[in-house]
């Protein structure tokens, strides 16, 4: 009998353990997601332990992508040459014009006297080790830590647009907040000249592969297919990056506003690898130069070896 | 090695494989969550204590590792496993049928603590048009991936039981 006793006294004991457990993990929810909590050295620890099998097997993983995406590219390679060809000599005649544009613009400038400066990125190049399954929140993890020079709040892209903004810096390691995740918010405006309307692009529960602009006046000129950049201000993000574009308007439940549902600029569901912006800073633009173009597809051969030959006999 | 090496290093295989291989196989950004599984598997064969206590050390991993809400999967994960572990003396271990039905339970579960906590913390969201973009596709990943999880777990439990043993 006593040894029954003793059982329901240890088992109260172990009731009580549970209880102390379970409301100290309600609570750490709470002060954790106000930010007036964070795990110490741990977190930075599970990072560095997981991350040389993550590295691992991703990199099995993405070798076995590669493989399946070459086999599937050797099969559609004829169609896509042909359009690529098609959209080659469309976008070159979009370049002749967007460097008369850019000639008229500097003479435009020097009359005004405007100081012209562009941002320039320091970026290192990152590849994806890592993603969450949790439906909640939207991070991943990549290859690059504090040791290559990322911190946390450094802006993360890749050449398509923006992807979203390191939470957490670790040694090697980082974990990375998408713009798709719902607590990430993004200051932003509209690219087209015109229009201007600046809002706030947040992630959205009901759709996490499709980011909402928020805030937007309900007379605003924001109309679907518009071009959505970053605003720059806040100051994590620099601005003038491509979130995406509007796919569609609604009204906001409250009636005074609208929200625009964004597809992003970014295949997140295809994310292998990203760049960190580690630093900017303003310097006056290059000029630009006509790229090399692919032997076999010029559009004027002659003109092409011209130049080829002008850069061969002086060297800068 | 000793048990708990083994238990930590299986523990740490299924979660690098659940963080950088199974995305590739993800639906809109939903994939399966294996450390749930596990911990419903090991609930089921160990009891509430070792349930509860797996299910506390993955949700904490979860949360350590991912940058998500901290504390809620280890908060999740440690209430269903103490809650599957109350079945453990009540079914056969060679039993395999329910442990893999149970796993739909837990994530259902999952899903609807999960979204009572968002609510809690201001988050809101539609629940019906959240229920079919992301329960479903979880439901159904979740079912494939029960009976391979379950049967790893149940083989690695023999081999450490034998081991008590002996």
């Amino acid at each position: 009998m006593s040894n029954r006793v003793r059982k329901d006294k240890d088992s109260h004991r172990k009731l009580w353990a549970v209880l102390f457990v379970i409301v100290s993990l309600f609570c750490i929810i709470f002060f954790a997601a106000r930010g007036r909590f964070q795990a110490p050295v741990s977190s930075k620890a599970a990072l560095l332990v997981l991350s040389p099998f993550q590295q691992a097997v991703s990199w099995v993983g993405s070798q076995v992508r590669y493989v399946t995406s070459s086999v599937w590219e050797i099969v559609t390679i004829h169609e896509q040459n042909k359009l690529l060809r098609n959209e080659v000599e469309q976008l070159r005649v979009q370049n002749l014009e967007a460097s008369e544009a850019l000639a008229e613009n500097e003479r435009l400038r020097t009359l005004l006297g405007y100081q012209q400066m562009m941002t320039q990125f320091d970026m290192v190049g990152a590849r994806v080790i890592g993603r969450e399954s949790a439906t909640w929140s939207n991070v991943i993890v990549i290859d690059r830590g504090q040791k290559d020079g990322v911190d946390a709040d450094m802006a993360v892209v890749t050449e398509k647009g923006l992807v979203g903004h390191v939470l957490e810096a670790g040694w090697n390691t980082s974990k990375v907040q998408l713009i798709l995740d719902p607590r990430s918010s993004v200051g932003t405006i509209v690219q087209r000249a015109e229009s201007r309307v600046a809002g706030i692009v947040q992630g959205d529960l009901d759709n996490p592969t499709m980011p909402q602009m928020v805030n937007i006046p309900k007379n605003a000129d924001v109309v679907e297919g518009d071009v959505i950049v970053t605003s720059g201000f806040g100051g994590t993000y620099p601005k003038g990056i491509v979130v995406g574009l509007v796919s569609s308007l609604q009204n906001d439940s409250g009636g005074l506003l609208k929200i625009g549902l964004l597809e992003p600029a970014v295949d997140f569901q295809k994310l292998e690898d990203v760049m960190v912006i580690t630093a900017s800073r303003e310097a006056p633009p290059e000029p630009i130069k006509p790229p090399q173009q692919t032997p076999g597809t010029e559009t004027d051969p002659a003109a092409q070896a011209a130049a080829a030959k002008a850069a061969e006999e002086n060297p800068q | 090695m000793n048990k708990f090496g083994r238990l930590a290093l299986f523990v740490i295989a299924l979660y690098v494989l659940q963080t950088s291989l199974l995305p590739m196989i993800a639906y809109r950004g939903i994939s399966p969550n294996l450390m749930l599984l596990l911990t419903v598997s090991f609930a089921f064969l160990r009891g509430v204590r070792q349930g509860g206590l797996m299910g506390f050390a993955t949700g904490l991993l979860q949360d350590l590792a991912s940058g998500t809400f901290f504390g809620i999967n280890a908060f999740t994960n440690m209430l269903l496993g103490m809650f599957f572990g109350r079945f453990s003396d009540r079914v056969f271990k060679e039993q395999f049928f329910l442990p893999v039905m149970a796993s739909i339970s837990a994530i259902v579960a999952d899903y609807f603590i999960l979204a009572l906590l968002m609510v809690l913390l201001g988050y809101r969201f539609n629940l019906v048009s959240s229920l079919q973009t992301m329960l479903l596709p979880m439901l159904i990943y979740q079912l494939a991936f029960a009976y391979p999880v379950h049967r790893f777990t149940y083989e690695l439990d023999k081999k450490l039981s034998e081991k008590e043993k002996h």
